[in-house]
């Protein structure tokens, strides 16, 4: 809560006839102007970001499993015919990363107030980075599908095993990190909201992308039954996990304490997802959705050697990121109003916290 | 061209939000202040009126941020900032970014809108009964900016020397 003071000053006249100058402060009402959230970017834009995030984070681990050459089980299901093509679901495990972010990006489209003009979007890539985002997540979703297309298509001509197809794989992959690395940087880009104005905001994202990603990974590679929960791989995948999760938790960790001490309204916000409005959506969805149930069952389901814990895990750690995006957008602060503050500042209207 | 400004003295406004209904009708057509580019900012509770509008900075956030190029400026008229009308995808990014919470969304439209200055002729300043907004060129603004500045030392002086 912040409220206004107004100190006035007013003369009075002493018993020995002088006049002096006091000063009280007669007012004490509510303000609640600076402590209102940005209204701008809602729901649509967290689900946005956390489908971007996800999907490119898990076509990065997706990728290095692919390249590390891991023996994989065949499918219960192995083909499927689709308009009189037989496609082959080998990889579609890992590869599926580029249709989380193409479905993550009409969603992008559908917060625009005009809707049919998305394409004007990238006329400004010199200093916009909404621009720099569309040509990023468009490569990456043309080469991502390129690269899921290639693993699905039964062409032989597609030659699958030739070395060229590294190119293509790696202009996706640095795509793929690009993305998840963007999704930060479009709200950091802002600059007038303290709580995303920082580089720890690209690198809290592009972290949660990672171990979405990989928990992502590890739920389909083992619901398809391409990974056996007992493979070398898997334990892999999953101390892999486990590290991304942990970085993720130090830097949420730095980045709200940072943002606690840069400003006036880096503090609001960081209050509002604490201990004001937003407190369940920190407290139960990022932080006990996104870490703590996810951490104490992976190692339940470690002890007891259960993959259906994991699973429950996974999901929760799935929720979890995406309420880590919609908590920082909700919370999304921006700075006080220049000639407000000078005003404030002129009246002697004293903001007390 | 010769940049001019919006010059406001809060001093002299009466928070009669006249501006906001002039600067609306002459955009939108509709006599309704939730359309209109200037807003006056309230303190109710100790009678204190500040009518904002854009600054038309010379770094301009919502220019660099505009995805489209329809936040542009013009330096050939007033030097001001302008939104494209045509351009504008309504992602309102350029409201996020700029610090003095000018460019607005119009629920209409479906677009970003902001002050244009009214082509040359704002509609603010030629309703305003107070004289609380006044065109000037912006080097007598400036002058004005750095007499309230000195002013304001002047008087923390005194008020230091009891």
């Amino acid at each position: 809560m912040i409220s206004l003071t107004l100190i006035v000053h007013h003369e009075e006249q002493s018993s020995s006839g002088d006049y002096r100058v006091t000063t009280e402060s007669i007012q004490s009402t509510r303000m609640t102007k600076y402590v209102s959230p940005q209204q701008e970017w809602k729901e649509i834009i967290a689900i946005y970001l956390y489908l971007a995030g996800m999907g490119a984070g898990s076509f990065i681990i997706g990728i290095l499993i692919h390249w590390m050459g891991v023996t994989f089980n065949p499918l219960s299901i192995p083909f499927v015919d689709f308009l009189g093509v037989r496609l082959d679901l080998a990889k579609l495990p890992i590869f599926w990363g580029a249709i989380m972010v193409s479905i993550g990006a009409p969603f992008l489209i559908l917060d625009l107030g005009i809707k049919w003009r998305f394409m004007y979007a990238c006329l400004n890539p010199r200093t916009s980075w909404v621009a720099r985002g569309f040509i990023i997540l468009s490569v990456f979703i043309v080469f991502g599908l390129l690269i899921l297309a290639k693993s699905l298509l039964p062409f032989r001509w597609l030659n699958p095993e030739s070395g060229l197809w590294l190119i293509p794989e790696g202009i996706a992959f640095v795509f793929a990190f690009a993305t998840a690395l963007y999704t930060g940087i479009l709200l950091k880009a802002t600059k007038s909201v303290p709580l995303w104005n920082t580089p720890l905001l690209p690198l809290l994202f592009l972290t949660s992308a990672l171990s979405t990603g990989s928990m992502a990974i590890i739920l389909s590679t083992l619901g398809t039954g391409l990974l056996s929960y007992h493979s070398g791989a898997m334990k892999v995948l999953m101390i892999g996990e486990q590290i991304f999760v942990v970085i993720e938790g130090i830097v949420l960790y730095l980045f709200l304490s940072r943002r606690y001490k840069a400003s006036a309204q880096g503090k609001e916000s960081v209050r509002l997802l604490m201990t004001g409005k937003l407190r369940y959506v920190f407290w139960q969805g990022i932080i006990l959705l996104g870490f703590l149930f996810p951490i104490v069952l992976e190692w339940i389901s470690k002890y007891y050697q259960n993959s259906a814990l994991l699973f429950i895990a996974g999901l929760s750690l799935l929720t979890g990121g995406f309420f880590l995006r919609l908590g920082l957008i909700q919370a999304g602060i921006k700075d006080q109003i220049p000639m407000q503050r000078l005003v404030e500042f002129q009246y002697g209207i004293k903001r007390v916290d | 061209m010769e940049q001019k400004v919006l010059l406001v003295d809060q001093q002299k406004c009466t928070g009669c939000r006249q501006c906001e209904l002039v600067c609306s009708v002459y955009h939108t057509g509709a006599s309704n202040p939730s359309r209109s580019r200037v807003r006056v900012v309230k303190w109710e509770q100790v009678g204190i009126y500040l009518p904002m509008t854009c600054n038309h900075c010379e770094e301009a956030y919502c220019v660099e941020v505009c995805p489209t190029k329809a936040c542009h400026r013009e330096p050939d008229k007033d030097n001001r900032v302008v939104i494209d009308k045509k351009l504008c995808i309504g992602c309102r990014t350029c409201i996020i970014a700029c610090p003095f919470g000018q460019p607005f969304f119009d629920h209409q439209e479906r677009v970003t809108v902001k002050c244009d200055y009214c082509d040359g002729d704002p509609q603010c300043v030629a309703f305003c009964n107070v004289k609380a907004i006044s065109f000037v060129d912006a080097d007598r603004a400036q002058m004005a900016k750095k007499k309230e500045a000195a002013n304001r030392l002047a008087d923390l002086l005194k008020q230091a020397r009891g």
